[in-house]
């Protein structure tokens, strides 16, 4: 069949046709991913009813039932935070998400900087090193952490859990600064180096400036990696001081708790509320992050 | 001017050679000085952590008995011994399958539904929504979702007419599968996210090409989707793959009452057996034994992965 390509008509009524066809199948479609839909967020609606509900109302009511008021959310609130002493949690978490994270981007960025733009010996040695440190399971390293961490004293510190976090997170940034670094020209630090820069200032205002995005994505996904942590922080430092907010809500569930669904539920939001924050502010470098860890 | 022949003489030849490499041991000087930090915490902190427990699994060591007791490969034998860490096992295989199969399959059904429809950036984000929070929060929201009078039985019983209280997370018939639509409930989002770039990235030429000639849908998808998906597929196989290994916190959340809990998979059976019971040589066995696995598996899905890329290219 012979067409036009010149018959502006033709193909426009070519387009329109596919649209339509793709519209109609489009609208056909919307009412079984809306069931579908709803009832995946069926567990979130739970969440966000029970936490405006009393005790007694909880047990009453149906649990997918409408509260009476949203004013039972505040005694809630005051009942997980000073049960599980939430606000110490939040800040031992946050802190060690904030600095945990920060110093493993940069310490990785920095041994990126030495592996890719510095004459190294044996720079993939090293690279290959340090990327062993994604292999193995996170369950090789709790009991040696825990023999090594009772004899030095570094047991429930918030030094200690910190130390832990931020060798965790320095392999897989390391892995993907290493590329990112890769790809700026090397032009860029050859002509500061000419100028007398020495590498430290070649490494901050040239090198870094130029992988920002990636960085503060790393950050974000180092962030929300330790903020969620358990596993090691239910070990290393469970004390109530230094404990992480995800131990804190865990010791505030399960058969020997006699809070109601209500409180726990409540303070399940509240240990969410920082990522949700992040999530929503930095939507974009979160979603760049999320694609950084399928490569 | 200087001559050319000055110039390139190999007196000068070898001087630029000799600062060529004084500038070269320079730079090799300052480039320990930037990788120092990352190799030291990661050499100290996960590195020899490894090592270490490899060593504690041929030991006697546990609560207040010495650390020197060799006891060869006891502890392995051990394993093979006690049922728990075979039924641990057979879950653990349980949850790797059903990491892998269910998310891709859903994801995929997903993405393909979503591909061509209105509103496709909202219902993405919906989708995407649990991702966000934490696997704790997730695991203690799903616990009241199984619980007896939880929303699950709920919804049961408004559809069915009759009261249901089945305890979901008591019984080892459901524990573990229900533990397993949490986890797919979490990551159905990141999948489908993954599998729609992928998808986007196929050309439409050939697609359209097939169905002027008269392909079917499931033929097209077959011969053509399939083939220039499987790299993505693959990506998400990889990153399930290890999650259904190792996931922890889901576990030991959501069962936290289950009487048989330590059978739950191998994560939760060394964790508890270390930690709860305080055996801390046999933990490490265990551990090891599941580091064996994992690293196993991935080398075999790498190799598996640039076979693929290869021939695409």
């Amino acid at each position: 069949m012979a067409v036009d390509v010149t018959d502006k008509q033709f193909i426009a009524g070519l387009i329109d046709k596919e649209r339509r066809a793709q519209r109609s199948g489009g609208r056909w479609l919307v009412l079984p991913i809306l069931a579908l839909t709803i009832a995946y967020l069926t567990p979130l609606y739970y969440l966000f009813v029970t936490v405006f509900k009393t005790s007694p109302e909880y047990a009453r009511k149906g649990v997918l039932e409408l509260p009476d008021s949203l004013a039972p959310i505040l005694d809630n609130v005051v009942q997980a935070w000073t049960i599980a002493h939430l606000g110490e949690a939040a800040l031992n978490s946050f802190s060690y998400a904030l600095v945990g994270a920060g110093l493993a981007v940069a310490f990785a960025a920095a041994a990126a900087y030495g592996m890719t733009r510095l004459h190294l010996l044996g720079a993939n040695g090293w690279f290959m090193l340090i990327f062993t440190g994604t292999l193995f399971p996170f369950q090789m390293y709790l009991v040696p952490l825990l023999f090594g961490y009772q004899r030095v004293g570094l047991i429930n510190t918030w030094f200690g859990m910190l130390l832990v976090y931020v060798a965790i997170c320095i392999p897989f940034p390391l892995l993907v600064l290493r590329n990112s670094f890769s790809a700026i020209t090397r032009e860029v630090d050859e002509a500061a180096r000419i100028e007398g820069a020495s590498e430290w200032r070649v490494f901050i205002s040239m090198i870094v400036p130029n992988a920002v995005g990636p960085m503060i994505a790393l950050f974000l996904l180092q962030f929300t990696f330790i903020w969620n942590d358990l596993l090691f922080s239910s070990i290393l430092a469970n004390g109530i001081e230094v404990r992480s907010i995800m131990v804190a809500l865990q010791s505030l569930q399960g058969t020997y708790s006699t809070l109601g669904p209500n409180v726990v539920i409540t303070a399940t939001l509240i240990s969410s509320i920082p990522t949700i924050l992040l999530f929503i502010a930095l939507r974009r470098y979160f979603m760049a992050g999320l694609q950084l860890g399928t490569k | 001017m200087i001559p050319a022949s000055v110039l390139l003489s190999p007196q000068v030849l070898k001087e630029a050679r000799r600062r060529e490499r004084r500038v070269a041991w320079r730079q090799t000087r300052i480039a320990w000085l930037f990788i120092a930090p990352a190799v030291l915490m990661v050499a100290l902190f996960l590195l020899a952590p490894v090592v270490f427990n490899v060593i504690l699994s041929f030991t006697k060591w546990q609560k207040f008995t010495g650390i020197d007791q060799f006891a060869g490969f006891n502890n392995y034998a051990r394993l093979f011994r006690v049922p728990y860490f075979s039924e641990a096992l057979g879950n653990t295989a349980v949850w790797v399958v059903g990491a892998v199969i269910f998310p891709l399959a859903v994801g995929l059904g997903l993405a393909l539904l979503l591909r061509n429809i209105p509103f496709q950036e909202t219902f993405k984000s919906l989708f995407f929504l649990p991702r966000v929070l934490a696997p704790t929060a997730v695991g203690a929201v799903w616990y009241y979702v199984y619980a007896p009078r939880g929303v699950l039985n709920s919804v049961i019983t408004g559809a069915t007419g009759s009261p249901f209280d089945y305890g979901w997370l008591y019984s080892p018939d459901t524990v573990t599968g229900s533990v397993i639509v949490t986890f797919v409930w979490q990551t159905l989002g990141i999948t489908m996210v993954l599998l729609l770039l992928g998808l986007a990235a196929i050309p439409r030429d050939p697609i359209e090409a097939a169905r002027v000639d008269g392909a079917s849908s499931g033929q097209i998808f077959r011969h053509i989707i399939w083939p220039l998906l499987l790299p993505t597929v693959l990506v998400v196989t990889i990153l399930n793959v290890a999650a259904g290994f190792t996931t922890f916190d889901l576990l030991w959340v959501m069962a936290g009452d289950y009487p048989g809990k330590r059978t739950l998979s191998l994560a939760v059976y060394m964790y508890y057996e270390s930690f709860s019971n305080g055996a801390w040589a046999y933990g490490s066995a265990v551990a090891v034994v599941l580091g064996a696995m994992v690293i196993a598996v991935s080398a075999l899905l790498a190799v598996v992965q640039s076979r693929v890329s290869r021939n695409i290219r």
